[in-house]
């Protein structure tokens, strides 16, 4: 006999293991909101701006991931190499003269092409994960040897720069780009049928085609998505930096980490689902932000990179485990 | 067997070695195990290293990792498998700690051993014969010295006692100690003092995140100059600075070193200089010293490094360095990054 409960008192091992994770993530938003408040500089206007905008690039790619998550085909794990051939792509573009707009349209061309073939093997079968590492290589090697493994750059002024380096109202292009690209991606998902029929297949595969809406065609649409989102953040950071090199998303020494792998983080720190049918862009958009915001204090703190780098570890860890906790327990209520 | 029949079958074991030597046709082979050709200064280093090798007769092979000891450890590891021998190995770790054990692997080989781009450390010293590279000290420190000329010139008009921010090399990089001790060393008793330092990672993008949130750090505090530990790191920084509407060259003033980032910012003056290192020199260097070492059996100085001359604005046009091959060189054909004419 629980003498506790006979008593009148608190089961607390029996309310640990139903709110032990609610509990445990509130503990860290207290942490984290106490360690903001008493860092100086951090809750500052100028600093909020600092942490969207590094989390724009990450997020917008961590938008495309999403679409291909939430559909039930896991990852890509070729983001930063579709971003590396879409980079190489636009800035040579810019570099013979061809302006924004054809250089742009080449590098989206590239992304719904690669976008497309990815998906189209992954809708008939192939493991996302291998069809995505294959493809990781090719691109890769595409880029590296079109480019002959130099710095393309192209001279300033050029008609690209309003992206890159613009601003309006001190906020800079790039992260309006992101806020547009969140919202039109949410609404997208809500609003559409499209959007409808990601959450379909992901959430149950076998529903969806007894319901006419076949993996394949999904597969190459979310694919084109994530590729054309990784396009993007090619062609704005070289329009920021007017040069491009193949490796230039390769930051395997950086305090992020791989970049793929902090995109994918994005997704999961913003707690969906990695076997599709649940989340949001918003999610994502939120996850990007919320690392940017780890990251930032961290390095207002004073922490080296390798502490940044574990961090980062080890919120996607803690995230995965947290909401995959929170959805038992909702699905157990209900 | 009588004489006349072993005088035949020696002439005819001789014209075997001679057609294999004459099918071969180098005077020497070497293996070279580095880093990724996607990488602009690598990529440089390789065709440096190709060429060399060509110019002198020399067969070679390049073995690429991505930044990765593992990915080192196990193209070793297959080298020695296939028993291939070649005259020279050429090794630049990814981890010059990790990769001890494929060091020591390639050493007992027999084949001598040529390191090169990280400073020999205590335990490799005895299995190397010499080293060929750049000096992160060095570079860092005539990267010092030109930013305390420029705080000078800044005093001369009025200003007194200047605030750095250091975006540098992660710190478990092994180039960072030296290079910040050096750096620092170079600016004492100048009237700079580091006021902050981040370490977010090599590259573009990493120089402009953690320039970044420095400057959200430290703005109320002054900041009048930036030192990159390179000069990708710094153009991004560079960026940073310009996106929170620093004026680059006049409110901050940004040193680099290595001359791997935006020849424009230089010209433009939003970068007041940098320090040449150039990775054509360092392969042309590596098989200079091969054919040093194949000739005499040793290294004239154990340690070999490729010059850092400063380079600033004024001196870019006129700045040409003769490389190890004879020829005269621009700054252009020798700086790795955004240099192409």
């Amino acid at each position: 006999m629980n003498t506790a409960l006979a008593g009148g008192g608190v089961d607390a091992r029996g309310f640990m293991q139903r709110h032990g994770v609610k509990v445990f993530v509130a503990a860290v938003v207290l942490l984290f909101v106490y360690f903001a408040a008493t860092t100086p500089n951090y809750l500052t206007l100028f600093n909020v701006k600092t942490i969207i905008r590094d989390a724009a690039l990450v997020g917008i790619m961590g938008i495309g991931l999403t679409f291909v998550t939430l559909s039930g085909n896991f990852f890509l794990l070729s983001m930063k190499e579709t971003a590396a051939l879409c980079i190489i792509a636009f800035a040579l573009g810019m570099a013979n003269d061809y302006g924004f707009v054809i250089s742009l349209a080449g590098a989206l061309a590239i992304a719904v092409f690669t976008g497309a073939i990815q998906g189209a093997l992954i809708g008939i079968g192939g493991n996302p994960i291998v069809v995505t590492l294959g493809a990781a290589g090719i691109l890769y090697g595409v880029a590296s040897w079109w480019s002959d493994n130099l710095v393309i750059s192209y001279p300033r002024p050029h008609d690209a720069e309003w992206l890159g380096t613009g601003s309006v109202l001190g906020v800079p292009n790039i992260t309006i780009a992101f806020i547009v690209i969140a919202v039109i991606a949410e609404l997208a998902l809500r609003k559409t049928v499209f959007g409808r029929q990601v959450y379909l297949i992901g959430a149950n595969r076998s529903t969806g085609k007894a319901t006419g809406h076949e993996n394949l065609s999904m597969a190459i649409k979310v694919c084109i998505v994530a590729s054309v989102c990784c396009a993007f953040v090619a062609v704005a950071f070289s329009a920021q930096l007017s040069s491009a090199q193949a490796n230039y998303f390769s930051s395997e020494f950086g305090s992020s980490g791989d970049f793929t792998i902090l995109v994918i983080a994005t997704v999961m720190v913003g707690g969906n689902s990695i076997m599709g049918g649940y989340g949001s862009t918003l999610r994502t958009s939120l996850g990007a932000i919320f690392i940017s915001s780890v990251d930032n204090l961290m390095v207002l703190k004073g922490f080296a990179s390798g502490a940044r780098v574990l961090s980062v570890g080890l919120m996607i860890v803690f995230s995965i485990i947290a909401f995959a906790y929170l959805r038992r327990g909702r699905r157990s209520e209900g | 067997m009588n004489t006349g029949k072993k005088t035949i079958l020696a002439s005819a074991a001789a014209a075997i070695v001679a057609g294999v030597v004459s099918l071969n046709g180098f005077a020497a082979s070497i293996i070279s195990f580095n880093g990724p050709a996607g990488e602009a200064y690598i990529g440089k280093f390789i065709k440096g290293i190709k060429a060399t090798a060509k110019l002198k007769g020399y067969e070679i092979e390049v073995y690429e990792n991505q930044f990765n000891q593992a990915e080192q450890d196990q193209q070793v590891q297959q080298v020695l498998a296939a028993g291939k021998r070649p005259d020279v190995f050429i090794w630049w770790p990814s981890d010059a700690v990790a990769g001890l054990g494929s060091l020591r692997a390639l050493h007992r080989t027999g084949v001598p051993v040529l390191k090169i781009n990280q400073l020999p450390n205590e335990q490799d010293k005895k299995y190397i014969f010499g080293y060929a590279g750049p000096d992160d000290a060095l570079r860092a420190r005539n990267a010092g010295l030109m930013m305390v000329e420029a705080a000078k010139v800044k005093e001369a008009s009025g200003g007194k006692g200047f605030n750095v921010v250091a975006v540098t090399y992660p710190q478990s990089y092994g180039g960072y100690g030296l290079s910040i001790n050096a750096f620092k060393e170079a600016i004492a008793g100048s009237g700079l003092n580091i006021i902050g330092e981040v370490d977010e990672g090599f590259g573009q993008a990493n120089g402009y995140k953690g320039a970044a949130k420095m400057i959200a750090k430290l703005k109320d505090q002054g900041i009048h100059f930036v030192y990159g530990m390179d000069d990708a790191i710094l153009t991004g920084a560079i960026k940073a600075f310009e996106e929170a509407n620093y004026r680059m060259g006049e409110d901050v003033i940004a040193v680099g070193t290595v001359c791997n980032g935006d020849r424009q910012l230089i010209e433009e003056g939003k970068q007041y200089g940098t320090t040449l290192q150039s990775p054509l020199h360092e392969g042309q260097l590596a098989i200079k010293l091969v054919e040093e070492y194949l000739k005499n059996g040793e290294l004239r100085n154990y340690i070999n490094f490729t010059p850092n001359p400063a380079v600033t604005k004024s001196t870019m046009e006129t700045t040409a360095l003769k490389g190890y091959d004879g020829k005269a060189y621009t700054i252009e054909e020798l700086c790795s990054g955004a240099w192409a004419g």
